[in-house]
């Protein structure tokens, strides 16, 4: 009988009104990093937004991936568990290896204006049936077992399937 | 409204009247915390708090830029020089320096869309250090790869301390018969299509080997590179 696997991802938006430490100091450390960085795709000094850049730098869109260096240690922290996503029992229950930083906005001279997202991208799981709008879930194994441990999820916002495969 | 992670979580007991609660659709991002009992209950997050996080430098901050990737031994010391003061070495500069792979390729992305990486090993190849007392940082690396239309050539960018852009540049290697160029022979690709530096878009018209850097070492025991970069601070 096949099966469906998928990948979830979570996005999350981090911006100058979180409040919790950890994504304070990514916000933080991406600002500086940012301002580090933006400045071989500033050397005319025209741009002071993220967004003025892309449109007239090329290779601006680089800026992601080399900004995105200040906060891998942040995400080591987490100890590859997903933050804020719980399931119905109001626990974290998804894993991660893979994420991607985005910078959404930002302007070197304002740090209210940096908004940055860090899409987490979980560990495959095993998606068994559909309540309401409620997903049963369990994480893939290449093991055939006749019990398995699943955890019950909400659909919500900044959640997402991100990728599906069928196994027999 | 998006952004709104640091909206307040809002734990209601559970409760027996069917309010339609609109909360699990604000896009506020606080996720999870509705579940469908009598109505709309909210599942507080009920798991015991870790340890609060600790600042942590940007991943570039370190000495071994390797990250796993294979080649030749490149032991890196560059010194940084203060133009306004008669070259004398610039203490606490930042220098970050990154270089491609054994086969040409750079960490970072390969375009755009939903590619993601691990988090482990994104940046390899990639380093910062801050300059001591004489101006000097070094790097433990691999002897770069090349790629069509370039030398063989590693990146540096420097900045003073409070992280303002001093100058960015390239730095080449010697050509010629024993040279680590030579012996390295572009790794498994060999050297054929090679762009030599006489050729090479940024370095051809450096005339007097300024941007070159000093090379010694063999394969056996790996490489070490010096090049002195002049800034003015």
């Amino acid at each position: 009988m096949s099966k469906k696997v998928i990948t979830l991802c979570y996005r999350k938006i981090i911006d100058f009104t979180n409040t919790s430490p950890w994504d304070k100091f990514v916000h933080e450390d991406s600002f500086a990093e940012f301002k580090m960085q933006a400045q071989f795709y500033n050397q005319e000094k025209q741009c002071t937004t993220f967004a003025e850049m892309l449109l007239n730098v090329p290779d601006a869109e680089k800026l992601h991936f080399l900004v995105s260096a200040s906060i891998t240690g942040y995400l080591r922290q987490l100890n590859g568990i997903i933050p804020d996503v719980l399931d119905n029992l109001g626990r974290r229950f998804l894993t991660f290896e893979n994420f991607k930083f985005e910078i959404i906005n930002s302007d070197i001279n304002e740090p209210e204006k940096h908004k940055v997202a860090i899409n987490f991208f979980s560990k495959p799981l095993v998606w068994h049936d559909t309540i309401d709008n409620l997903l049963l879930v369990s994480q893939f194994k290449a093991t055939k077992e006749e019990e398995v441990l699943t955890n019950l999820f909400q659909v919500q916002p900044f959640v997402s399937i991100h990728a599906i495969k069928n196994i027999n | 409204m998006i952004g709104a992670i640091s909206t307040p979580v809002i734990i209601e007991a559970c409760k027996k009247s069917s309010i339609t609660d609109g909360s699990n659709t604000s896009g506020s991002g606080t996720a999870g915390t509705t579940a469908s009992t009598n109505g709309t209950c909210t599942v507080a997050p009920t798991e015991t708090e870790g340890p609060f996080p600790t600042k942590v430098p940007a991943s570039y901050v370190r000495s071994d830029i390797t990250d796993g990737r294979t080649g030749y031994k490149l032991t890196v010391k560059i010194t940084i020089g203060n133009l306004n003061n008669s070259c004398a070495g610039l203490a606490g500069a930042i220098v970050d320096i990154w270089h491609c792979d054994a086969d040409g390729n750079y960490s970072e992305y390969g375009g755009s869309g939903m590619q993601s990486t691990n988090y482990q090993s994104v940046h390899f190849l990639r380093g910062r250090q801050t300059t001591d007392a004489n101006g000097l940082v070094t790097f433990t690396s691999i002897f770069p790869g090349w790629y069509s239309g370039r030398a063989t050539h590693i990146h540096v960018h420097v900045y003073n301390a409070a992280g303002t852009s001093l100058m960015v540049t390239q730095i080449a290697f010697p050509e010629g018969a024993g040279t680590s160029l030579a012996l390295v022979n572009g790794y498994s690709k060999g050297m054929t299509g090679y762009t030599y530096n006489n050729a090479d878009n940024v370095f051809s018209d450096d005339k007097t080997g300024v941007e070159i850097a000093t090379v010694t070492g063999s394969l056996a025991a790996g490489f070490d590179l010096t090049f002195k970069v002049n800034v003015k601070a």
